[in-house]
């Protein structure tokens, strides 16, 4: 009798163990020859959901930020000690007075605003006004329950200012516009358009490095010393909180 | 009854000008520039008054608008100019209540006050010497004429038409 040749052929190999351990050596030559690339995506395709995530880089984030405040907060207070050292004035981020504004003429021949705090919750002529963006103006007059804040774009109102990257001095000076002046004190002001105008860190009437503006132009050629326009980044005609700096011996 | 009257509407009127100075309402303003509120209110009293009432008045309510802004340049004088020349016209003139005639007057009266603000500030800060043209005053200047010569006629002249009727009784 004649058998069938399918069945002495590849039905025979199917039927023994011999398939299985092909398989086998096959698959650990595919492993080696990709250096087990199959293994590690697989392996990668597993791990994707417990991978980290958008909330985990929160924490991350949060952590940094953290960090971050808490350096911040080292150097203001190794600053303070500095300045201390120097008799220079100090910068108290906690000795703020929060107040409303309750009347704006920031347009007006006289650039001013009234505020709802007065001697009564301790604030004094000369202290530094600032708001959302930087330096706003300083207090003018003080009544037991308001105060009277000159605004930096009042016309000769004089404050000094510094920009950090050029290294030199100026007086900030108000002419009326929205655009105050600074000019300068040194022959060369090597400043240049985009620098940014802070109170100088060596002032003693305003606390330092409070961010004022940036430089929007410059003439170096101008007579008797050079100037610059700066465009304040607190605009007085929109902010309605403001607060006042307490000086250093305030309690 | 009629003194009455008149005291009632000194008090409103006293009471009534520095509202308008601190709150400053939106809606009355042109380019955040307010009304000449001190011109406003000396333009009927000083017409239906003599020269030296006028002169007390204008002194008095120059002292009284200053204490609203920073003390380094004064309403008194042009006031006191403007109180002046306001009575001597209002001593020959006596239809002045017409309606675009005061608020003609209270044109001239605001850009005077303006220039004499202005030209004080040029005198006392000498950065302001640098350049002779300055954009902001005559924003400012332009700004405050056309919102006064808006609001005059309708404050101005009701408050002359009020103290006229007072003054009759009165006298």
């Amino acid at each position: 009798m004649i058998k069938a040749r399918g069945k002495i052929g590849f039905h025979s190999f199917l039927r023994s163990r011999f398939w299985a351990i092909f398989f086998l050596v096959s698959l650990l030559i595919g492993i080696r020859w990709t250096k087990g690339a199959g293994y590690l995506d697989f392996y990668s395709i597993l791990l994707k959901p417990i991978l980290p995530g958008t909330a985990q880089k929160e924490w991350i984030m949060e952590g940094l930020n953290t960090e971050r405040n808490i350096l911040i907060k080292l150097l203001e207070e190794d600053n303070n000690r500095l300045r201390r050292a120097l008799s220079l004035k100090e910068f108290n981020s906690e000795q703020r007075i929060s107040a409303a504004v309750i009347s704006r003429s920031s347009r007006n021949w006289w650039k001013q605003l009234e505020i709802n705090k007065g001697s009564k919750n301790g604030i004094l002529k000369g202290q530094t006004v600032i708001g959302p963006g930087g330096l706003v103006g300083l207090i003018d007059s003080v009544t037991p329950l308001t105060a009277r804040v000159r605004l930096l774009t009042d016309p000769g109102h004089k404050v000094g200012a510094w920009i950090d990257r050029a290294k030199s001095h100026g007086i900030l000076t108000g002419m009326g516009t929205d655009r105050p002046k600074l000019i300068f004190l040194n022959k060369n002001s090597l400043a240049e358009i985009g620098d940014i105008v802070t109170t100088s860190p060596a002032s003693s009437l305003l606390p330092p490095n409070l961010t004022i503006g940036i430089v929007k132009f410059v003439n170096e050629k101008a007579l008797p010393s050079p100037y610059a326009i700066v465009q304040l980044t607190a605009s007085p005609g929109a902010i309605d909180w403001i607060q006042v700096l307490k000086n250093d011996d305030q309690k | 009854m009629i003194k009455n009257n008149n005291n009632i509407l000194n008090f409103l009127v006293i009471l009534s000008l520095p509202i308008l100075i601190i709150i400053s309402p939106n809606w009355l303003k042109l380019n955040g520039v307010t009304p000449c509120w001190p011109v406003i209110f000396l333009l009927p009293f000083s017409i239906i008054n003599k020269p030296w009432n006028s002169l007390i008045t204008a002194f008095l309510l120059g002292i009284f608008v200053d204490s609203f802004t920073f003390s380094d340049v004064s309403y008194i004088p042009s006031l006191l100019i403007l109180s002046i020349l306001f009575s001597t016209y209002g001593l020959f003139n006596k239809k002045v209540e017409l309606f675009f005639n005061i608020g003609l007057m209270a044109v001239f009266g605001t850009a005077f006050v303006g220039f004499s603000i202005w030209i004080q500030k040029i005198i006392l800060y000498s950065v302001l010497r640098n350049n002779w043209f300055h954009s902001w005053s005559i924003y400012i200047l332009t700004s405050e004429v056309i919102i006064t010569g808006l609001v005059a006629p309708f404050v101005s002249s009701w408050l002359l038409i009020a103290y006229r009727k007072n003054y009759n009784k009165n006298f």
